[in-house]
């Protein structure tokens, strides 16, 4: 079958997958943990448990805030020894738990074994339940709810369930190690969001620069045999895994200016998200682990890492237990090179959707000196939603918000393909990321009339 | 590590400057250079090299005393403009006329507006313009100086175009048309080898500087154009291939109608500026006073250049 890609814009930044020949590694348990109650889109989570209280790793420790909203659990069994606002990896203060670890006892009812669930259950609510109970959100990046998101409003249904492996930003492996280490699950995870969808079609979208993977997750998708999945390769582009961009790449469909990708029949979900839900509803286990990897341009191969985590673990710990920061590293950055934040430092802690401590050196992120533009039209070339960013970057300086609408600033999905291409580094995304707030705060206030 | 860096996203870039793109032209430019070199001697490398030297100078001394900002300077961008200025000129060009070109091209017609990406109009054909309007007699004064290859004393000559526009279809018969293509001896540098141009256009091309759709366009407008008149009249309008390879249209059509900063943003944009571009011409070369029309041509869609950015956009996602 033909490889496949989303048609609009897109770049080709080095791969750098220096850790992809990594296995994924267990980090050991640090002495004391602090969680999040915002690890998820939507509201924060509430802490439903005391100061003093012992708990157990698996043990609900807050509840959703909201409709939009998650469970969170304890990633460790240990006393609760503060409840209060920290600084989170963007630099907020943010309720957390603090928990100081004793042992590893896991909660009642999870299934820690190593045996493979291989039967879907069939009660729709039962699945739902499940993936709600057990705090699941998407890992893809954005963390929405993932129960939310299998449970479509009435009226609309899913035709396709795009499960999204490409790991577009260059850098990261932790999806990729999962993809080797994981295949059974994440398909089986697969195959159970598809139950929920009413079974709809499923497709595992994975790019062609990780051919291990994809031999990899197609002989587990032929061995376990469930009907309706199958793997798609897709050509080698970032932003691949935009949700958008995956979307027009397998479904050959274009999501609305403010839709949600139901409206065209996509649910789109990570493959990390789908060892999450084999997790929850095979295994009955919360999610309070994921994969991370230390990488970057400034460290030697041999401290390149992927490893298991668990939410809450300070990333000076991991930092630290992989060899501590390289004297190089310029820019520390939680995620990929392309859409990660950079940190001022590593006291935050790691979370559910944690992906990566990127290391870059100088050489490798500082932005040059801005020129003008020379009106070549890359920023254009490259958007994947076909905006023009000179063009925007121009009205944002003119504060002409009624044009920055009409020009779909806030259709921007902050790839960064603008300012990635950009010859003169014109700072255009930093420009639009304004502008987009703008227009969002003006179709608010019209929306609230 | 005791300095991190924090900014916002994207963390990092591609290889791509704005000096790298400019280097790429001139590089691109080279095999048109060489072979005038070849054909027309020292006299061309001196155009070349005042037409050069002088634009480079312009450039930094404007930045540097009237702008006040030595950032701003882009030495290869004002180098491209030099080469293109000087490939525009007869070889008998005086050096003070190069000169006078170059500092209309960078003084007037750049930096006046605001300096790099910022110019209405391309510098190198406007200060061709200004220079055949100036200096008329010199602008066409078609001798041909001694050449390395082409070792004849001096002629004087009219340029193919110039012996149409003069005697009619009788004047530019039984021209061989491949050897056209590979050299044609008779006007500016810009105008001698259509081949050696092209060479470079396809190296811009496979260097992803340029989209071909501007230049494939003004092809494509000069050759159905010339291939109805030659249909209807061909006793009295020239055919498609003599208009395609003759005077300034592969370097304008290549080089300077391609220009990123005077040309439109979107492809369909391009496509209707290179119609435009190639009507005019045709429409200069039949009915006009001048021989030839490529730079009033690219003058003319420069600034329509607005407008077709006002008017076509990329195709956006999820939009119509």
């Amino acid at each position: 079958m033909s490889k496949i890609t989303f048609p609009i814009g897109g770049v080709h930044p080095a791969d750098s997958k220096f850790a992809a020949n990594c296995p994924i590694e267990v980090l050991p348990l640090p002495q004391v943990v602090y969680v999040s109650m915002a690890q998820h889109l939507g509201a924060p989570a509430k802490p439903v448990v005391e100061v003093g209280a012992e708990v157990k790793a698996g043990q609900v420790i807050a509840e959703p805030g909201g409709f939009i909203s998650a469970f969170v659990h304890s990633p460790v069994s240990g006393t609760v020894k503060s409840i209060g606002p920290r600084k989170d990896l963007a630099g907020n203060n943010m309720t957390h738990i603090e928990i100081t670890v004793q042992g590893d006892e896991w909660a009642e009812g999870i299934d820690l074994s190593d045996t493979l669930v291989t039967e879907i259950p069939q009660d729709r609510a039962f699945i739902l339940e499940r993936i709600q109970k057990n705090g699941v959100v998407g890992l893809g990046g954005a963390t929405f709810p993932t129960h939310v998101k299998l449970n479509p409003a009435p009226g609309s249904k899913a035709e396709c369930l795009i499960i999204n492996g490409a790991e577009c930003e260059p850098f990261l492996t932790s999806d990729y190690r999962i993809m080797l280490e994981s295949p059974r699950q994440i398909v089986i995870g697969a195959a159970i969001m598809r139950k929920v969808l009413g079974d709809c079609p499923c497709v595992i979208g994975i790019e062609d620069n990780k051919p291990e993977a994809i031999k990899t997750m197609q002989a587990a998708n032929a061995e376990l045999g469930y009907d309706g999945i199958q793997i798609r390769i897709m050509k080698k582009k970032y932003p691949q895994g935009g949700e958008k961009q995956l979307i027009a790449a397998v479904m050959g469909r274009e999501v609305g200016s403010g839709a949600l990708p139901i409206s065209v029949g996509a649910v789109v979900q990570n493959v990390a998200t789908a060892l999450a839900v084999y997790d929850a509803v095979q295994k009955n286990k919360p999610l309070v682990t994921n994969t991370l990897t230390i990488t970057g341009d400034c460290l030697p191969q041999s401290a390149m890492h992927n490893y298991l985590f668990r939410i809450g673990m300070p990333l000076s710990y991991i930092a630290e237990y992989a060899g501590g920061v390289p004297e190089k590293a310029a820019k520390l950055i939680s995620g990929g090179p392309m859409m990660g934040k950079a940190i001022a430092n590593l006291d935050a802690c790691t979370v559910k959707g944690s992906s990566s401590i990127l290391y870059l050196s100088e050489a490798a992120t500082r932005r040059k000196p801005q020129q003008n533009c020379i009106r070549c039209g890359r920023c254009a070339d490259a958007c994947p939603m076909g905006l023009e960013p000179f063009l925007l970057n121009r009205l944002y300086k003119a504060g002409d918000v009624e044009a920055l609408e009409q020009n779909a600033a806030q259709d921007c999905i902050e790839c960064g393909c603008c300012l990635y291409s950009c010859p003169s580094y014109i700072p255009l995304l930093d420009n639009i990321r304004m502008a987009k707030g703008q227009v969002m705060g003006v179709i608010r206030n019209r929306n609230k009339k | 590590m005791d300095r991190l860096l924090v900014s916002p996203s994207p963390h990092v870039h591609a290889k791509d400057s704005t000096s790298r793109i400019m280097g790429d032209v001139c590089i691109a430019l080279l095999p048109a250079i060489v072979v005038s070199v070849l054909f027309y001697g020292w006299a061309e490398l001196l155009v070349l090299a005042v037409g050069a030297v002088s634009c480079v100078a312009f450039e930094w001394a404007i930045t540097k005393f009237l702008f006040k900002e030595e950032g701003r300077f882009c030495g290869a961008s004002a180098l491209v403009t030099g080469l293109l200025l000087a490939m525009n000129l007869p070889v008998t060009t005086p050096w003070w006329v190069v000169l006078i070109g170059s500092l209309f091209a960078i003084g007037v017609v750049k930096m006046s507006f605001g300096g790099l990406g910022q110019n209405v109009f391309n510098p190198a054909i406007a200060a061709r313009v200004f220079l055949l309007i100036s200096f008329p007699t010199y602008m066409t004064d078609w001798t041909v100086t001694p050449g390395f290859i082409h070792a004849t004393d001096a002629v004087s000559g009219a340029t193919l175009l110039g012996r149409y526009a003069e005697g009619g279809m009788q004047a530019v018969e039984g021209l061989d048309y491949l050897q056209t293509f590979f050299y044609n001896i008779g006007g500016s540098a810009g105008e001698i080898s259509a081949l050696a141009l092209l060479a470079g256009f396809v190296y811009l091309l496979c260097r992803k500087v340029v989209k071909p759709w501007i230049t494939l366009s003004i092809f494509a407008t000069v050759a159905l154009i010339s291939f109805i008149f030659n249909l209807a009249d061909p006793a009295t309008y020239t055919g498609p291939l003599f208009n395609l390879l003759t005077g300034g249209l592969v370097l304008g059509a290549c080089f300077m109608a391609t220009d990123y900063v005077t040309s439109p943003m979107s492809n369909w944009g391009g496509v209707v500026y290179g119609v435009g571009i190639g009507f005019i011409v045709m429409m200069i070369r039949y009915f006009g006073a001048y021989p030839e029309g490529v730079s009033f041509a690219i003058l003319i869609m420069n600034m329509a250049v607005p407008f077709l950015n006002k008017w076509f956009h990329q195709k956006k996602y999820g939009r119509k």
